[in-house]
This record gives C-alpha cells, structure tokens and sequence, in this order.
C-alpha cells in the first residue's frame, strides 16, 4: 500500500503548477473566462508542446502512454488552476474513444493527431432530453449511399467552440444500435453555438444534412455502445481529478482567507461557525479526492470494480465539488463574488461539470444497478 | 499509488502460521456473546495470545510484547478480522491506549512493572477521562490527587466508564495543582482497581449490552480517599496535558482502519431477504439507489480509514486527518442509519434472531450505535474543534498531531 504520488508524478505536478504559475495567472484565467472562445488556443498549443496531450494516449499511437493516475495528476494541477480549455473533452474523453471503439486504421489515423493538439474532437452525445445513457441518444445518422447524413441537434455539448471534430452518436441500422460517427466541424451543416446562461463550454451542436462517409463510423455501426461505456469508465475519473483540483483550490483559498480577513479584532477563522464551513468544505474534498484516486488505481490496474469505483467517483466529486465551492463561499461572503478575485471560476465550473459525463443522480442510478450483483472482489485482508 | 497492502513472503508465512493457530484457539461461543461464560473464554484466548507475543506484537518483548514488526502486527489484525475479534480479543481501553502512553511517558521502571501485565493479557484496564463536570473539556477534571508522603490521595467521580465484566486496573487522568494554569495541573495514574474506597456503580445506556464503545453497560467509578503509589504517576506531575497528546490522538482516528465495507454487504445480504410485494426490493430503482447511498457513504468511511491507516503506517506526518475520519464516521453513520430506515422499514429495528431477523441483530445495534457513537473519543463537536486548529485556523499557531510512536 502507499497513497503516495510516485517520484515521476510528483516532479509531472510541479512542472505543471510551474506552468500554471507562468502562463495561466488568475488574472488570465479570469479574463479567458469572459472572452468569446472561452479558452487560449495558445495554452493549448503550449499544453501540447509540453506532451501533456498525449498523457491518455498509448506511446504507439503518438501519445506519452502514461497511466489514468498520471493524466489525472496532471488534469488535477489544471482544475486547480481552473485552466479553461478542451483539454480533458479531447486529450481524455475522445482519444479514449477512439481507441475504445475505433479500428485499427482509425486508432492511428486520429490519435496522433489528438494527442499533438492537431485536432481537437469533442463528444457530441447529450440531446434536449438530457441523460448520458445510451438511451438519450435519438439522433439518426441515415444511411444514404455509402455515406451517412445527419440530422439533429446535440445539446450541452461541452467544449464544442474550437473543436476541428465532434464525435457524434447517433443511432443507425436496421437494429438502431448506438454509433459514432467522426464528423469535420468545418462541413457543411455543421454550426455551433456557445450557450448564454451561468454557463461553461456548453454549446449547441446543430447538424443539418451532414454528409459523413461510412469511414466516419468508428468500429461498426450500430455497434458502439459496449465501447463507449468502457471508455467513459475510464475518462470519468479523469475529469473527477480536474474537479478534485477545483475543490483544493476552493478550499486554499478559503482557509487563507479565514486567516487574513479580520471581524469583531480577530481572524474570522476564530469562530467555530466559520471554522463549520472549513470542515465540511474540507470532507468534500478528501471524499472526492481517495474516490477519484481509488477508482483511477482500479482502472490502471485492472482491479476487480473499477466501473463501480468510476461511477461512485464521479457522483461523490460532482456534489463535492458543488458543496466544496459553497462552503468556500460562505467563508468569502461578498469577496467572494467578485468576479477579479476568481472564486467565482471554481463556481461556474463546479456548475457545469456537474453534468459533464454524467450528474450524481446518474451515476447513483447507475450504481444501484451494479451494486445488485457487484462483486466486492477478493477480500482484502487475503 | 496502490490501495492494498502489499505482503512480503515473510508475511505470508506469518499468516498461514496465525491463521492455523487462531482456528485452533478461537473459542466456539454460543448464546450471548457478552455473557460471563464467553467473556472468559475470550480472556483466556487473551492470554494464549499474550504467550506467543501476539496480543500487542509490535510491544519491546522486554515488557512482555512480541518485539515484532509492523508487519506482523498488520497480519494479526486481519486475521482476528477474520473471525470478527479484535486485538484484544475484549474491551481493554485503559491497556491499548494507557500502554501506548506509558510506552512513550513512562519511565523505564515503570515500563517493567506496569506494561507486562497488559501486553500479556493478564489484567483488563479501563481508562477514565470523563467527569461529570469534564465530559469534552476533559482539562477541567475535579477528580483530584494530593501527595501525602510517597502516596497520592485520590477523590472524585469518573463517569461512562468501562464495560460489564470489571477491570483490574483504572488508568486516568486527574487534577494535581489547584493553582497552576490550565494543561499544566493534571496527571496520568495508574491505579489498581481493588483499592480501598473505591466504588463501580453500573450505568444502563442505550447501547446494544456488552462492552465497548457501543455498550449499554457502562460505570460511574467514586474515589473515596483512595491511596495509590506515588510510583503509579506516569510522565511526571501535572505533566498529564502532554501525556494525553498521545493518548487522544490515537482515540482520534489517527490510527485508521483497514479492512471490508462491511455495512453495504450486510444491507445487501438482508435486503436480499426480505419478502417482496410483487417486485423484489433489489428489483426497484428507489431501493436500488437508498443501496447506492449506502454504498458512497461507507466508502468515503473506508477510504478515509484506508488512508489514516496508510499515514500512520508509513509515518506520514498527519494533521486533521484523524479527527476528520473519526467526525467523517460519527456523521455519516447516522446518514446511513436514516436511509437503512427507510430501505430495510422496521426490519432495520429488530433483534429477532429466532424468527424475523437473520442477521443477529446487526442493524438493530447499527441504529443504537448511530446515536450512542456520537461522543465517545470526543463528540462531534470536539472533532471539528481539534480539525480547525489542524488545519490552521483555530489559534494563531497550527497545531500538531500528537506523538504516537516513540
């Protein structure tokens, strides 16, 4: 047993928090939060030259090939910073995807290009009626020839502004099994729109009379279910890490907080209902913090429960997230809404990425169905 | 990272040694598991343990422990898991944690004279901190010790003490300077628990009967005039606030847990059981995601104890992590025994092994626990207090975890 970070992990975190601390001031990263893309293609360039990008991609495919545990120390050191950008959508989530569900061909056609920030492709799988199963996919890609078309609207899509491609899931055949089409942001039909709100990345995706040639299909069509579900498993707990990062974040600053700001000729951490807030802000964050590691252990591992550890990860950090930046903010009272001082970032995003793969609700669905019959493996005292 | 212990060959070894002598020596106990009968037999595997240098193995053999390896240690612990004892194999609060602080307090003829018995399984110790007008702030204790001669005269109450079955011996902390400022005018003793003018008076509690945290049995200890050695003051007078570092620290959690989530695979198992209406409670989606609560809450308790373990293993400096599990715990156990209410109905409320209940009681002691769990190695309360100086924002300097290894 050792819960430590390895010596290579430890030295990947100061490198990035370096990076961080160079090119992504909180002065920036407030200013990119209310700019029209919402993110620096420069930083994702720089992420990119650094290697970062290919942290999830096996070293055949371009990628660095390291661990999920490795990507998250990484993507944590990111949500941290509340560094905006497709980073974990196109690095993690696509390019786990792609070689979940892709063929060979496709593996090396599309991950190098991923993992050198060439292409940035985003999931395009959410509709109007939001749910993350395969079962809120209504979308139809026709077949028509030997292409497909489609016709649709993919909705919350997170990170669609500055993708090159969308992977789009869509149902086709004669069994309307799930696919997943790739699909070039730049074709005809294809139009995004970032949505106005207290919101994030989220775009609308609209596809009207897209033409894809059957080559777009990863793997085969109809057929994509199994792989997609095993490659969200193992991307989740990725984008649990950058949620985890935003926590600490929340929690730092409130505890620096409570130590300099002075009430009634003392600290206001001085007082217990303050001190109340610290503590549960503090919980949240461990909570999410050893389910999200936990669950990365499994997947890299191949431990017996990584999917239940994934979907316990995700619905313990989302809500974690939520509570860790409210309690932060209860510390801050009017400080804290100001948009310069950047709690407000960890707000937004606490907001959106509690939907982004899957909301608590979901995950808890989707374990009480596992938890039937779930295997708690060998004991492990053995 | 790797979140399961790792065994050496040696350790292996160990096991398969441990484990062939525990069936061997493990009592079959029928009935009551807490009656007088099954106490003793519990005892005496005790002190079988104690010959081998199993019953605290990591102890110096030169005060009758077994001068073993953490390593060793770790496989013992599973393996009375196994069986569902603990190390002791009975309630003995005042030698776990009074021997850990004479270990690290105690002078070295103390060490000789007092550890031996305890490491050996020979003698039960209580420890008694609360008062009835020092409960969370155990500083203010009025049970009071004044030296006369080579004795300390003792008077006053100790209350929530102990078990059902006695102890030998009383360790305790205790007034020894009216004058001097707080923390620094109290003391540990020792005190043997058949001296004159000492009184056990039974309290009835609402914990399930039997001993330990969860009992329903617990004393009110009067000292009337009691003479103890002066020999018996461990770590030096009113040097007590410095022993009890240690000895709170280790009630805190800091010493985390290793082992099964055992609370979702018995709701499982009972849920399992229980007659349906039409559609199978694991059949319906809202039993199905009380299960699911179940589950994330008992998690986060197993993943906090798996780390403190791991922190006070590997010596990893520690801060609010003790005091957080052991809040994290309290709390979330009555989370837990709300949704079990809800989930299970009023089976979660019976013991009624004969007929209605197949698992002994188990979620009837669960709901009472809940509750009775609340206080003891300090309230709730007294947890986020010690968190926030941790953490650094209680006092103008942050605190440190106590020492629990010398």
């Amino acid at each position: 047993m050792d819960l430590s970070l390895t010596e290579e992990q430890q030295l990947l975190k100061q490198s990035v928090e370096d990076f961080v601390a160079r090119e992504a001031t909180r002065e920036e990263v407030v200013e990119l939060a209310e700019s029209d893309l919402g993110f620096s293609p420069e930083h994702y360039t720089r992420v990119a030259e650094l290697g970062w990008l290919g942290a999830a991609v096996p070293e055949r495919y371009g990628g660095a090939g390291m661990g999920l545990t490795d990507a998250a120390v990484l993507f944590e050191a990111f949500g941290y910073a509340a560094l905006p950008g497709p980073f974990v959508s196109s690095a993690v989530v696509s390019a786990l995807i792609v070689e979940e569900a892709g063929s060979e061909e496709q593996r090396a056609a599309l991950l190098p290009r991923l993992a050198t920030g060439q292409a940035i492709a985003v999931l395009a799988l959410t509709e109007a009626a939001y749910g993350w199963g395969a079962e809120g996919v209504h979308m139809r890609a026709h077949a028509s020839g030997d292409d497909y078309v489609l016709d649709g609207v993919k909705l919350f899509v997170h990170d669609a502004i500055g993708a090159t491609h969308f992977i789009v899931a869509a149902r086709s055949g004669d069994g309307a099994g799930l696919s997943l089409l790739v699909v070039d942001a730049s074709a005809p039909g294809v139009s995004v729109r970032r949505l106005d709100g207290f919101t994030g990345s989220e775009c609308v995706v609209r596809f009207e009379g897209v033409r894809a040639p059957a080559s777009a299909v990863l793997g085969e069509a109809g057929g994509a279910e199994a792989a997609l579900e095993r490659a969200l498993a193992r991307a989740t707990p990725v984008l649990c890490a950058y949620q985890v990062g935003g926590a600490q974040a929340a929690f730092d600053m409130a505890v620096a907080y409570s130590r300099e700001r002075r009430q009634f000729g003392q600290p206001i951490g001085r007082f217990q209902h303050v001190q109340n807030h610290i503590i549960q802000l503090v919980n949240h964050v461990d909570a999410s913090r050893w389910t999200t590691y936990e669950a990365l252990w499994r997947l890299d591992e191949g431990k017996n429960g990584a999917e239940v550890a994934s979907h316990l990860a995700k619905a313990v950090t989302s809500e974690g997230f939520v509570q860790a930046v409210n309690f932060s903010h209860e510390v801050h009272a009017g400080v804290g809404v100001m948009h310069e001082y950047g709690l407000t970032l960890y707000t937004q995003l606490s907001r959106s990425l509690y939907h982004q793969l899957g909301s608590p609700r979901w995950h808890r669905r989707r374990l009480g169905d596992l938890l039937v019959d779930h295997d708690m493996g060998p004991d492990p005292l053995e | 990272m790797d979140f399961e212990p790792a065994y050496t060959p040696e350790q292996r070894a160990f096991r398969a040694e441990v484990r062939a002598w525990l069936d061997d020596h493990v009592p079959h106990v029928e009935g009551d598991q807490d009656s007088e009968e099954n106490y003793a037999k519990y005892r005496q595997l005790g002190r079988e343990l104690g010959e081998q240098g199993w019953l605290r193995p990591t102890a110096p053999t030169e005060y009758g422990g077994g001068g073993l390896s953490i390593d060793h240690a770790i496989v013992l612990a599973e393996e009375m898991d196994r069986h569902n004892l603990t190390m002791p194999p009975y309630y003995d609060s005042g030698g776990s944690l009074g021997g850990a602080s004479i270990l690290v307090w105690g002078s070295e003829e103390q060490k000789r004279r007092l550890l031996p018995p305890i490491f050996r399984g020979e003698t039960v110790t209580w420890q008694l901190l609360t008062g009835p007008e020092a409960g969370s702030d155990l500083a203010s204790t009025q049970t009071e010790a004044v030296r006369d001669g080579d004795e300390y005269v003792i008077n006053g109450t100790k209350i929530f003490i102990g078990g059902s079955h006695g102890a030998d011996s009383f360790w305790t902390i205790v007034r020894t300077d009216r004058e001097a400022p707080r923390h620094q005018n109290v003391s540990w003793f020792m005190i043997p628990a058949d001296l004159p003018g000492i009184t056990v008076e039974r309290m009835y509690l609402l914990g399930d009967g039997g001993e330990g945290i969860g009992s329903g049995y617990k004393n009110t200890i009067y000292f009337d005039n009691v003479r103890v050695p002066a020999e018996n003051l461990v770590g030096g007078e009113n040097n007590g606030w410095a022993v009890a570092s240690t000895h709170l620290e280790l009630e805190h959690g800091s010493g985390g847990r290793i082992g099964r989530n055992v609370t979702f695979e018995r709701t499982r198992e009972r849920l399992r059981s229980l007659p349906s209406n039409g559609a199978h409670p694991l059949d319906d989606a809202e039993s199905r995601g009380l299960l699911a609560d179940v589950f994330m809450e008992t998690e986060v308790q197993r993943l906090l104890g798996l780390r403190n373990f791991w922190m006070n293993r590997s010596h990893e400096e520690m801060s609010y992590e003790g005091p957080q599990s052991s809040y994290f715990n309290k709390m979330s156990n009555l989370r837990v025994a709300q949704t079990l209410l809800e989930l299970l109905g009023p089976y979660t409320l019976l013991d009624d092994t004969d007929e209605f209940d197949d698992q002994q009681g188990w979620f009837a002691s669960f709901q009472r626990n809940a509750i009775v769990q609340l206080h003891p190695g300090g309230t709730a309360d007294i947890q986020k207090v010690i968190m926030a100086r941790r953490i650094g924002i209680g006092r103008e300097v942050r605190e440190r975890a106590g020492k629990t290894v010398e």
